[in-house]
């Protein structure tokens, strides 16, 4: 009975939220979920939708044209090619597009190498599929960069796929143009496939301190990171994920979308329709209005984020003698690393960490291990919520952290 | 309230784009179809600025009573936003002032409901026009098909009599549109018998080859892009240059 589902957990996320939510006080930078609401243009977008009587049936499985022809307008503008008829999927999310991908390529019993730490959810989907997540850990003194060493070692026979988040959660690294090459060459030599998943790539906060090379191109008057979906002869090789969750703020509504070469789309779509038959339609207008009208949102967003990431950073600095953290240039997420003990104690696992804090301070943040055993002594949190919570949650643990002091 | 503000603002817009154009008379070409219509329009003014002829289109698909005049006054939208269409408002009226306008413009046609393109007409009067394709996209605004196609009847039935249509051969309802048009047509496709047809197509890593064949001879290209509203794209562009410069 459930060996399919003997070996998935709850994503630690969603532990810590449900945790979190016994507290009637609790301030939570837990899950990723913006503190902004979806703009206006795109509720608008919808309304119209919903009053011209289109939402309520089934879109085609690979999702509306409409939206799919934005969506390859706006690939074209990053420097991808994709034919919106047989090489784009709309998915429920992002999550459900990174499923269909993996169910799609591998068999059971085939290896995935993931960063460590990366997204929680990673391993549980490689588990659901019946396939060995194998970890490769980054390096936190090059601020989380990848070692291709360590990712050549890694591989095995049994390796099916090389699988990143770029700008990476839960550290907000922005991998590096040659980084990502050499990372290509391997899956080249290897014959794997690339699972990139992009959610993050419209929040880029600083040029300073990024090697030109690191930026492929300027995309919509911001900084966009290299994709190895603009290099055409990878796009064999090559799936790339993308959800309107983040920069929309549209994580309820649950839609994304994947493309790589048709001859790799048309298996996922097998998958795809499977597990979904299309994503939600009424969410498809949502993400034609965000393709269409919210490139004005979107950047109000990534200034606001900038300045959540600046007094986030500026608050953690003032608990030096409990935290040391990289600065983020992306994403909406901090991950220090918690170098000393509590209350005299040795110290504590991520896990205990996390649930002291939720206890003590009422503050929700998730342990480090949740993203891979590399990110055992840290926490993520989540500054992307409202300024006021960010700031009543850096209130408490200073409170609860002043004793430690001495 | 709104209603009426957009009614207001409709109008006001349609009127002034009416008067820059009586001013400024740019050749228009109009591209109108269920589909592709925003890579049509790069195409054709890709094509013409090779050729260094003077052209603008909008790279937004502004395509709608408010989109068009949008679009001819080279304006940005304000969409849902009434601080955002304040600015708009004024540089409206300076556009009817505007030096060195071009002298093509390149437009989309956007019909989701009957009555959109006797409208958009009452705007404009296009010197090339062009349907890229009909499908069941947008039906839900018509009572069937032939309704839908009778709006793109419209545009090959209204467009200057010394005018060019540009027809989609492999689609057998805009095919038929050749036997009501009293203007030139130029047919693009797949199919033997379009006037400009892709006989091969071959997909790389890079992008497509297409050979092309007009009044029997072959010609080879290369779209850095993949997909076959591409290659009709291409088809549109050489039919078009074809037509203001041979």
């Amino acid at each position: 009975m459930f060996n399919r589902t003997k070996n998935l957990r709850l994503s630690v996320i969603k532990q810590m939220e449900l945790r979190a939510s016994r507290y009637p006080d609790v301030v939570s930078l837990a899950q990723g979920i913006p503190g902004f609401d979806t703009p206006e243009c795109i509720k608008r977008r919808v309304e119209l939708a919903l009053k011209r009587g289109v939402v309520s049936k089934y879109s085609l499985s690979p999702g509306l044209p409409e939206l799919r022809e934005l969506i390859e307008l706006s690939l074209a503008r990053e420097n991808m090619f994709y034919d919106w008829q047989k090489e784009i999927i709309v998915t429920a999310g992002a999550i459900e597009g990174i499923t269909a991908a993996i169910l799609a390529i591998t068999e059971p019993g085939d290896e995935i190498i993931i960063p460590s730490p990366t997204y929680t959810s990673y391993r549980e989907v490689i588990n659901l599929a019946g396939c060995m997540p194998v970890y490769v850990s980054l390096d936190e003194n090059r601020g989380w960069a990848f070692d291709l060493d360590k990712f050549e070692k890694a591989i095995t026979e049994k390796t099916k796929a090389i699988f990143y988040c770029n700008p990476n959660n839960p550290t907000g690294t922005i991998y590096a143009k040659e980084q990502l090459l050499g990372l290509a060459k391997l899956a080249e030599k290897h014959n794997l496939f690339i699972i990139c998943d992009e959610v993050y790539k419209d929040f880029i906060f600083d040029a300073e301190g990024a090697k030109p090379p690191r930026f492929a191109s300027v995309n919509r008057g911001g900084l966009a990171p290299f994709s190895l979906g603009e290099v055409p002869e990878l796009r064999k090789k090559v799936i790339r994920v993308f959800s309107f969750s983040k920069p929309y703020a549209m994580t309820g509504w649950r839609i994304g979308y994947l493309h790589s070469d048709e001859s790799v789309v048309r298996e996922i779509l097998k998958v795809h329709d499977s597990l979904v038959t299309c994503a939600p339609v009424i969410s498809q207008y949502a993400a034609m209005g965000a393709l269409e009208m919210g490139e004005r949102d979107l950047k109000k967003f990534v200034k606001d984020f900038k300045e959540h990431r600046d007094f986030a950073c500026s608050r953690l600095d003032k608990l030096s003698h409990i935290f040391s953290y990289a600065k983020p240039n992306s994403a909406y997420y901090v991950f220090p690393s918690f170098a000393k003990a509590l209350d005299g104690e040795p110290r504590p696992d991520s896990w205990k960490f996390a649930l002291e804090l939720l206890d003590k301070a009422q503050v929700a943040v998730v342990p480090g291990v949740a993203f891979g055993p590399n990110g055992e002594g840290h926490i993520r949190i989540n500054f992307g919520r409202s300024k006021e919570d960010v700031g009543r949650a850096f209130d408490r643990m200073e409170e609860y952290f002043d004793k430690w002091k001495n | 309230m709104k209603y009426l503000m957009k009614k207001i603002l409709q109008y006001y817009l349609k009127y002034i784009a009416k008067l820059v154009l009586a001013i400024h008379r740019p050749t228009i070409i109009a591209i109108a179809g269920s589909t592709n219509k925003i890579f049509v329009k790069d195409e054709i003014s890709k094509t013409l600025k090779e050729e260094g002829i003077s052209v603008r289109s909008n790279p937004k698909s502004f395509n709608t009573e408010i989109g068009l005049p949008l679009a001819i006054l080279n304006l940005p939208s304000g969409y849902n936003s009434y601080k955002n269409w304040l600015p708009v408002i004024p540089k409206a009226i300076l556009k009817i002032f505007q030096f060195n306008f071009p002298k093509f413009l390149v437009l989309e046609l956007g019909v989701s409901d009957p009555g959109d393109m006797r409208y958009l007409l009452t705007i404009i009067k296009p010197k090339i026009v062009v349907i890229t394709d009909i499908t069941q996209r947008y039906l839900e605004g018509f009572d069937g098909m032939n309704e839908l196609v009778n709006e793109y009847e419209l545009l090959v039935k209204k467009a200057d009599k010394n005018g060019l249509a540009i027809l989609n051969y492999d689609n057998q309802r805009i095919r038929k549109m050749a036997n009501i048009s009293k203007i030139k047509v130029q047919f693009f496709g797949l199919t033997d018998g379009a006037d400009w047809q892709a006989v091969k197509i071959e997909k790389g890593s890079t992008g497509q080859s297409v050979t092309v064949k007009h009044n029997n001879i072959a010609s080879e290209h290369k779209i850095n892009k993949f997909g076959q509203h591409h290659v009709n794209a291409l088809l549109i562009g050489l039919a078009v240059k074809h037509y203001l410069t041979c």
